[in-house]
């Protein structure tokens, strides 16, 4: 169905070669899975599926990809439209109408179908993905899962052959990422569709794809089943490092292989690890009955809450549940805000310029909206400058968080992980009481997710300080968090230790929890420790 | 009470109406009254999408226009003679710019011509930003032929532009206010700037990315979903605008 031949690409003025000699056959039906660091390459092959590489963004091909036995050199992407469907990474910019029924007639309309085939099309793919009751709906009202689904429908509303999806799963909660998931595995099932998928949170998808192309991010890549790619990628999902931990023969990438791998080890007798105690630290934030409403509904529903110093606090949710106008509501930028917040005994709504600096470090979901400079070494000055700290500190905080950044490289020019470690390390700079993230793990691979955990854990131990982050990353806050607060249409639903928070749920346990329950175990490290001791 | 669906053209037709109306008219009374009925009509039909606040954002600019330009208006110019209000100090200029003075008497003619010519300007931006406010730009875009495609994809993005900065400046704004630093003043318009320009620039790339590879204007014809239809509302309102240039 797609075949690369003999595929190298080079973007202009760059160093390294994105793809080199890649030879790839996906036949019909197939569902690949594209892998590797932040700004490897993942999307660049997937668009040059359709040829939006390098037919819009530049860059010299050689080699050939086809299509169908169509190749991409001598067609535009629009000429691939019938054959190709492609949902790209944040689908909200990719909607060229308003409503849903009418975005879902777009590619139609284009391709000069008749009126009654798109009626009988349309409705078909409302019934397909659940979409019907929010035909009339304007798309930018819509949860995230649900412009993913209408993104998603827009793609397969012209019978394409193939899909492609560039993170389709990235902002989405667990519930709505397995909706997603589990529609194109019935889709190739049902169909025969081919589907091409690239994605960071392989706990998500590697249990669906069929193979798996690694891409290295020197031009390298490598292609096997799951199974012969995870055995030794740096790029793995929590279940293979727990499969690589206890040393199995096998790697399994599902929950019920590693069961069935693992079960004498459960059914031994292990000592049960008493949970260190915290001591009473200081409180740093103290919320009383929260309300934060924007006309026509209520964000956040009468919460109270207190949040100490060493905490790590993960609130978690569904996808427009209203942890971003809680954290709002903290950082005191609510409008609307009923109720009291109070941080570090002071209302946050009346803290300015420096002192509101030095008591609240708040990072947004486009880390990049914090930043203005010209260049790397001109943000680290001004917030140098800001802090009236030392020269230097900022720069010295970003080389211990992301190390090799080149002081000169323009901050839109740097992956989103290096971006985010920028962001942070102006944060950290003005030495804040209380860190408060919102989904912060957007496009972060595993290796970058690792520093962000170790750098806020070490932020939360020191001096008495807390931090605050609101995410859809189970894996993240198994790692990270000390304690949950679940929140569901606004109002307060668990409030507990981490432990007792995801274990309590089914989707939102890790997957080491799930492999290895019913013992209490989170994280890799926790069932290595537990077999050490016994 | 429903609020009746107008084809997306009708409401830019009639701003363009309205404009040559103000501009014939030449009177303050007149631009100020329509520029109050414009309002109360964005504020009963507007609908709460990101393009529905364009028309408060360009009430703000057009103030700040008016300010402005009345400043201006007294500082620089032609010496108008009449009651003088105050007087400021005069800059001497070279004698090769005879007539032009800056600063000197303010009588109150200057002060009402200066206002009265600015509140002209000013209408008829409000008056089409109230058009912004009142059309979705993607609806927009389905009204277009399709033989003008490359045309129709730049008007989209600059359509749909407008709006879509309105929500970003905002939540850069509240970003920054975050970062500490204070949202007025010259030196933050610099700041937000920046990350607005790279994230509109980012934006638009990705939709007309996501509009070629969906194939528009592959064809040359188009088929119509659910075509928009122009209804007798429509009809009835460009006929009253119509009137009005008329009556001008």
């Amino acid at each position: 169905m797609i075949k690369f031949s003999n595929v190298s690409l080079i973007y202009p003025n760059s160093t390294t070669t994105v793809l080199e000699n890649l030879n790839l056959e996906i036949v019909e039906g197939e569902m690949v899975l594209v892998i590797g660091p932040t700004g490897s390459g993942k999307s660049s092959l997937l668009r040059l599926i359709n040829g939006l590489v390098p037919h819009h963004t530049g860059g010299i091909l050689a080699g050939d990809v086809t299509v169908d036995g169509t190749s991409t050199q001598l067609v535009k992407p629009g000429g691939m439209a019938h054959l190709i469907g492609i949902v790209g990474q944040n689908p909200l910019n990719g909607f060229v109408t308003d409503t849903v029924e009418e975005e879902l007639a777009f590619g139609m309309e284009n391709l000069n179908l008749p009126n009654d085939v798109m009626r009988k099309r349309v409705e078909e793919i409302l019934d397909l993905l659940s979409l019907a009751p929010l035909r009339n709906r304007t798309i930018a009202t819509l949860s995230g899962g649900e412009q993913q689904r209408v993104a998603i429908g827009s793609a397969l509303v012209t019978h394409p052959k193939v899909l492609v999806l560039d993170e389709p799963t990235s902002a989405l909660d667990p519930i709505a990422a397995e909706e997603v998931l589990s529609i194109l595995q019935r889709l190739v099932h049902d169909l025969s569709l081919t589907v091409v998928i690239a994605e960071h949170k392989l706990e998500r998808v590697i249990q669906f794809a069929d193979r798996v192309v690694y891409i290295n991010g020197q031009g390298e890549t490598k292609i096997g089943s799951p199974e012969q790619i995870m055995v030794d990628s740096p790029i793995a999902p929590p279940i293979v490092e727990l499969a690589r931990a206890l040393g199995l023969h096998e790697i399994g990438t599902t929950v019920r292989e590693m069961r069935r791998m693992t079960q004498d080890l459960r059914d031994k007798k292990y000592q049960s690890v008493e949970p260190a105690t915290t001591s009473n630290n200081s409180l740093r934030i103290k919320i009383d009955s929260l309300s934060v409403s924007y006309p026509g509904h209520n964000a956040v529903k009468n919460f109270t809450a207190n949040i100490h110093g060493n905490e790590i606090v993960a609130l978690m949710g569904r996808n427009g549940a209203g942890k971003s106008s809680l954290l709002k509501a903290m950082a005191g930028i609510a409008q609307h805000a009923k109720g009291s917040v109070e941080v570090s005994g002071i209302n946050p709504q009346s803290l300015k310029g420096k002192s509101r600096r030095e008591s609240i470090g708040y990072i947004p979901q486009e880390p990049s909206d914090l930043l203005y400079g010209q260049s790397v070494n001109l943000e680290c000055e001004q917030a140098d400058r800001d802090n009236e700290v030392r020269p230097g500190t900022t720069a010295a905080l970003l080389e211990q968080l992301v190390p090799g950044v080149s002081g000169h490289t323009h901050p839109r020019d740097l992956s989103e992980g290096q971006r985010l470690g920028l962001a942070l390390s102006v944060i950290l700079s003005s030495n804040p009481q209380v860190l408060i993230l919102d989904e912060p793990t957007r496009g972060l691979d595993y290796q970058a997710k690792r520093e962000l955990v170790s750098i806020l854990i070490s932020f939360a131990q020191s001096y008495d300080k807390c931090v605050v982050l609101a995410t859809h990353d189970v894996e993240l806050v198994a790692d990270l968090a000390t304690r949950v607060i679940f929140i569901a249409d606004g109002e307060k639903v668990a409030d507990g230790t981490t432990l007792d928070v995801l274990l309590s749920s089914p989707a939102f346990a890790p997957q080491v929890a799930k492999v290895m329950s019913p013992h209490p175990w989170l994280r890799v490290r926790d069932v290595t420790a537990a077999i050490e001791i016994s | 009470m429903k609020k009746p669906s107008l084809h997306p053209l009708t409401w830019w037709i009639w701003a363009g109406l309205l404009a040559i109306a103000i501009i014939r008219f030449q009177s303050t009374v007149l631009s100020l009254l329509c520029v109050g009925a414009v309002a109360g009509l964005v504020f009963w039909l507007r609908e709460d999408a990101p393009w529905g606040r364009s028309f408060t954002w360009t009430l703000k600019l057009s103030l700040w226009i008016l300010m402005i330009r009345t400043v201006i208006g007294m500082l620089i110019g032609v010496p108008i003679p009449g009651n003088t209000v105050l007087t400021l100090p005069i800059v001497q200029l070279p004698s090769w710019m005879p007539g032009i003075r800056i600063g000197g008497a303010v009588t109150s003619e200057r002060l009402t011509s200066a206002l009265s010519e600015g509140i002209l300007i000013c209408a008829i931006i409000l008056i089409f930003g109230a058009a912004a406010s009142l059309t979705s730009p993607h609806r927009l875009l389905r009204t277009l032929p399709v033989y003008i495609y490359e045309f129709g994809v730049s008007i989209v993005i600059a359509t749909s532009a407008l709006p879509q900065l309105v929500t970003s400046v905002s939540r850069i704004r509240q970003a920054q206010l975050l970062r500490g630093q204070s949202s007025r003043g010259f030196k933050s318009w610099k700041r937000i700037a920046i990350p607005l320009l790279e994230e509109s620039l980012a934006r638009s790339l990705d939709l007309a990315a996501a509009m070629d590879s969906r194939g528009y204007g592959i064809s040359s014809k188009r088929s119509r979903y659910r075509p928009i239809k122009w209804s007798y509302l429509d009809s009835f309102v460009i006929i009253s605008a119509i009137a009005v240039v008329g009556v001008s």
